[in-house]
């Protein structure tokens, strides 16, 4: 009796936990010589349910890790997260200065107008593939200059 | 008798604090002097054409920025609004003002994939760097911060905590203005244009 209830329960969750939506996705163009880059986008939540972003992987980079930067007395740190919590029915952004998506160990250079595959994969078992264009550092910044 | 001295006291307070706002808050000032005249200053390092010091671009305005290539957000952003805020200029303008990136990180940064890293970036910002004693001297010389942070956890090995500024030099070598990372390009390029 009580297995095809937990079923229907897993199966509902399952459902309602990938409901994501993706927007703003870029990565960042970058020097030649550069073996790091980094990735942006907004991440909407729409279900009832917090969720988080665990990892992510790319066929341009030989790893690709979350981080943060934080700007405290002035200083700059970067650090890097185990997982980037996207709470019930809210954006998160991750954007310059803030979180990103950092690709380390870059297999061939990023340039604007090309696109670079990304896998993301969340805490409930679920994964959400896609291409996204290569920017220039520029694109998008007004918003966040002061 | 103790009110006449309580009096001369609290005017003399009044005309120096006044004289003071006047000279603190004046727009010619970008800086309040005491400021100014304890950072900055000369410094010699290393880029792709050999030994460079600041005093070579007496004449020019510079821009210069510490930083490191391994830097996946904030050192492309600063170098994003130098370029965009240089590009601004005229061309003959542009031939007056640099952009200098100093790597902090000489492990990993070479003079070499410096220079391609900069020139990416607009072709009036250059690259140098140093051993790690003449790093620290210079930003200790502006007041600027940078420290190795091991990162076990990461593919990285390290990263570098570090104060992210543009630091203003104008054609007479002197430290003009400490400006934010993210400053608006066409801010700068109004500062920029402000010495030209």
């Amino acid at each position: 009796m009580r297995l095809p209830l937990t079923a229907l329960l897993l199966a509902t969750n399952l459902a309602v936990a990938a409901d994501l939506s993706v927007t703003d996705a870029r990565a960042r163009a970058v020097p030649p010589t550069a073996e790091i880059s980094a990735a942006f986008m907004t991440l909407t939540n729409n279900a009832n349910e917090d969720v988080a972003l665990v990892s992510a992987q790319s066929s341009v980079a030989e790893s690709v890790e979350l981080h943060t930067n934080s700007m405290t007395d002035g200083k700059m740190k970067m650090r890097r997260i185990d997982q980037i919590e996207l709470p019930a029915q809210q954006s998160t952004k991750l954007e310059p200065g803030g979180l990103h998506i950092m690709l380390i160990g870059l297999k061939k250079p990023l340039k604007m107008g090309e696109t670079v595959d990304l896998e993301l994969s969340f805490s409930d078992g679920t994964n959400e593939t896609m291409n996204i264009p290569v920017e220039h550092v520029m694109t998008g910044m007004k918003k966040g200059m002061h | 008798m103790r009110n006449w001295i309580l009096f001369s006291a609290l005017g003399l307070a009044v005309v120096a604090g006044a004289y003071l706002s006047f000279e603190l808050f004046s727009p010619k000032t970008p800086l309040p002097r005491y400021a100014q005249s304890s950072i900055g200053g000369d410094f010699t390092l290393r880029s792709v054409d050999g030994e460079i010091s600041l005093s070579d671009y007496l004449g020019e305005v510079v821009m210069v920025y510490f930083g490191f290539m391994s830097c996946p957000d904030v050192c492309p952003t600063s170098m994003g609004v130098m370029g965009t805020a240089i590009k601004q200029l005229s061309p003959a303008q542009q031939q007056k003002v640099r952009g200098l990136f100093i790597s902090v990180d000489p492990q990993r940064d070479t003079p070499e994939e410096l220079h391609a890293y900069t020139q990416y970036f607009s072709d009036r910002i250059f690259g140098a760097t140093g051993t790690q004693p003449q790093i620290d001297a210079i930003i200790k010389q502006y007041g600027a911060y940078y420290s190795f942070v091991p990162m076990e956890d990461s593919a990285l090995g390290y990263t570098v905590d570090h104060s992210a500024r543009i630091y203003l030099i104008d054609p007479q070598g002197n430290l003009a203005d400490v400006l934010a990372h993210d400053i608006n390009p066409v801010e700068l390029h109004e500062r920029l244009a402000a010495y030209l």
